[in-house]
């Protein structure tokens, strides 16, 4: 099932006087479940596509479906409640609300939104989250007692507590060494598996890619390379083929 | 707690030195507000106090003139204008003491005289009550004797304050005593009028302040006299329209028809014209020095109920329109005048200084929320990626303000409370009359107005709230994206 369809968008940034074109005609599709991963050089437009895939942006031309609707045309107000209840977002430098501590800032997306869940449910699936990140002892620490790695598992958590379908993470070992990086992306596949939660993170890590059930990779604001590894290796869009056969 | 108020709290310990800066105008403007307000009312209850107590009542009744008429005169633009007598007295004095809850009511002439010693030429000013004693002191207990006595109905005298007997004694060089006689001088239309009266008595008021001191209390018989009020001088008691058309006729045939019955002899009534002439001069002259009893400036009146004063008025002058009586009623404002202006002028040189404050206060404030948002571009935006609306973070900005304000609006108005209380315990001086009138004696007590309070928070809350708006204006417009942008 297609959670994720990116059709022909190109996304033009003005600089100064010049126009700078940082996405120039991209097309894939993500699957529910996917843990895949953008990749490609700095520069190349991963950001810029996750913030389009994330409704923090949009794009110049081309559309993008978010689990079937089009962000296109929806208001400020539309797009945040589709950020609030189809998203999560993990960040490359974590941005935990400093005065929130630990359990609070996993809690905080739950204060957003209208629905009312019984707090018992909400105590107990925040419990859940913190004992799933491994951050028990450290429920009700601010986040500048905490380590980059231990941020980074809160912010895990807190993309999860609203139970989202896709989880976007904007190179989110950047700011790691490579062992803390390697257990977060240990973390987020096994949260993946667990929750058939899709993920969809942006890296230049070579290493990282590896781990990645479907990659796609970047270059000058064009997918050079569109890869599903393992059985589901048919399910790459045909458009996706074309335009990565194209690129090359 | 809710997470907004918990995030409001937490950003104010976190940004201490912001916090303290927009604390600091907030708490310095409710220390303002509420000291400045409670002298304000203070002074204001105590001039209200001191003069319905002791000179103007609660009502206050004359005739109208050109110019704002109060107890002290004619308040005429670039000089003296005379103070009409108050038309129709009697049936005045009937209609306000038939009206509910008149307690009592007492006639009132006031004048400007000058009092001299009989064997000198040198003089003092005086601001003149003329009154009927027995009435007065009815509605007005404010001296005690001193020296001498208090005047009594039949008496012809004068009353000095002590403060103004020891001025005279200065100017005349001499000790002014009671039972001395002195010359009073006056000046009405009909020219100056000097009186030889004795010095009844010395007396200090209860309230005493030096503007108060050049009050002195003479017979009304003869302030009427050295003020010109007497039966052969036409003193000028407004008329209307309708009795001014009348008096405009130039002879009797105009009232009771032209046609003449007998035809004058014009030879003989010529001698007889002027004899009549000539009696008539000589009666103006006798007349001239006989005062005219019904002849008053203002009637007083004290109520039942002080807070009746709006109603009686009111029903005075639509009974004054409906009569057509050339007389106004007023309560003791009205009365006291510039006094009660002044009061009136300070709370408004008060109010724009509180409103330049507040001005300078608001943009400091919002310098400083400006900066507080930038500094959380950041937090903003990942708010909103997260999906906060922008109504949450309007929100989130409100409460941190309205917080803000009420901490330091608390801890304002605690240090309000004790300026407040030290001023008191040390008793702040009035160096000069006019500070007496505004401190309502010789030192200042300030009382605490709770209403005054809950209006000086509400403020600082609105200065807060209008400090936010703009602030607010840019957190609103930093995009979801921003939270992208590694710092």
């Amino acid at each position: 099932m297609t959670i994720v369809e990116v059709t022909g968008v190109r996304k033009v940034y003005p600089l100064g006087k010049v126009e700078v074109e940082a996405v120039k005609g991209v097309s894939f599709c993500i699957e529910k479940g996917d843990f895949i991963s953008i990749a490609g050089p700095s520069g190349s437009g991963k950001t810029t596509i996750l913030n389009m895939i994330g409704c923090v942006d949009r794009p110049t031309a081309g559309t993008v479906s978010i689990a079937g609707r089009p962000t296109k045309d929806l208001s400020d107000k539309e797009l945040t409640t589709l950020r609030h209840e189809t998203l999560g977002f993990i960040f490359q430098s974590f941005n935990l609300i400093p005065v929130l501590s630990v359990r609070e800032n996993i809690e905080f997306p739950l204060l957003l939104g209208n629905e009312r869940v019984p707090k018992k449910d909400k105590e107990k699936w925040i419990d859940y989250l913190i004992e799933e990140v491994g951050l028990g002892q450290w429920s009700t620490h601010k986040p500048n007692e905490l380590s980059g790695g231990q941020r980074q598992r809160v912010a895990i958590a807190r993309a999860l507590v609203t139970r989202p379908q896709i989880v976007l993470a904007d190179e989110p070992t950047a700011n790691l060494d490579s062992k803390t990086g390697e257990q977060i992306i240990e973390l987020m596949k096994k949260i993946n598996r667990e929750m058939e939660t899709t993920f969809i993170f942006s890296t230049h890590d070579a290493k990282i890619v590896g781990i990645a059930d479907h990659v796609i990779r970047l270059q000058d604001g064009l997918v050079i390379e569109n890869l599903r590894r393992g059985a589901d290796a048919s399910a790459i869009c045909a458009d996706d083929a074309a335009a990565a056969e194209e690129a090359r | 707690m809710p997470v907004l108020v918990r995030i409001a709290f937490r950003n104010l310990l976190e940004h201490k030195a912001k916090s303290l800066i927009i604390g600091i105008l907030l708490a310095l403007g409710v220390v303002i507000l509420i000291v400045g307000n409670s002298f304000m009312d203070t002074a204001a209850k105590g001039v209200k106090d001191t003069f319905i107590g002791n000179y103007t009542g609660d009502v206050f009744i004359h005739a109208t003139a050109k110019y704002p008429v109060s107890l002290f005169g004619v308040q005429a633009a670039g000089g003296q204008e005379s103070t009409p007598n108050l038309p129709y007295y009697d049936k005045v004095v009937e209609k306000l003491k038939s009206i509910r809850g008149v307690k009592s009511t007492a006639g009132q002439v006031t004048g400007f005289g000058l009092v001299s010693p009989r064997d000198s030429d040198k003089q003092g000013f005086s601001l003149l009550f003329g009154i009927e004693p027995d009435k007065y002191y009815e509605l007005f207990d404010n001296a005690t004797v001193v020296e001498g006595r208090m005047l009594r109905s039949g008496d012809e005298g004068i009353l000095i304050s002590k403060k103004q007997a020891e001025r005279y004694a200065k100017e005349f060089e001499k000790d002014v005593k009671a039972g001395d006689e002195v010359l009073l001088t006056g000046m009405g239309k009909g020219g100056f009028k000097i009186r030889a009266v004795p010095i009844v008595g010395i007396i200090q008021y209860k309230s005493e302040t030096e503007a108060t001191d050049f009050i002195s209390y003479v017979d009304v018989t003869t302030l009427r006299i050295i003020m010109g009020m007497t039966l052969g001088n036409d003193e000028d008691t407004p008329i209307t329209e309708e009795q001014k058309s009348l008096l405009a006729m130039s002879d009797e045939d105009d009232l009771f028809g032209a046609e003449e019955i007998v035809a004058p002899s014009a030879a003989k009534n010529a001698p007889v014209a002027a004899n009549v002439a000539a009696a008539a001069a000589g009666t103006v002259a006798k007349k001239a020095s006989v005062a005219d009893s019904g002849a008053w400036h203002f009637e007083l009146a004290r109520l039942e109920n002080p807070n009746d004063a709006p109603r009686v008025v009111a029903e005075l002058n639509q009974w004054f329109a409906s009569e057509g009586i050339n007389a106004s009623a007023g309560d003791w404002k009205a009365a006291a005048g510039p006094f009660a202006q002044s009061i009136d002028v300070v709370r408004i040189v008060f109010n724009i200084a509180i409103i330049i404050v507040a001005v300078v206060a608001v943009i400091i404030m919002m310098n400083t929320l400006v900066i507080s948002v930038i500094e959380r571009t950041g937090e903003i935006g990942t708010m909103r990626a997260l999906g906060a609306q922008k109504g949450f973070v309007r929100k989130m900005f409100l409460v941190e303000t309205l917080t803000i304000a009420s901490v330091f609006g608390l801890i304002g108005m605690l240090l309000a409370f004790a300026i407040i209380g030290v001023l008191n315990a040390i008793g702040i001086q009035a160096s000069n009359p006019f500070l007496e009138i505004l401190f309502a004696g010789k030192t200042l007590k300030a009382a605490v107005n709770p209403l005054s309070v809950i209006n000086s928070l509400v403020l600082v809350g609105i200065v807060a709230v209008l400090a936010h708006l703009y602030p607010v204006s840019l957190a609103l417009k930093i995009q979801p994206v921003r939270a992208m942008q590694t710092e």
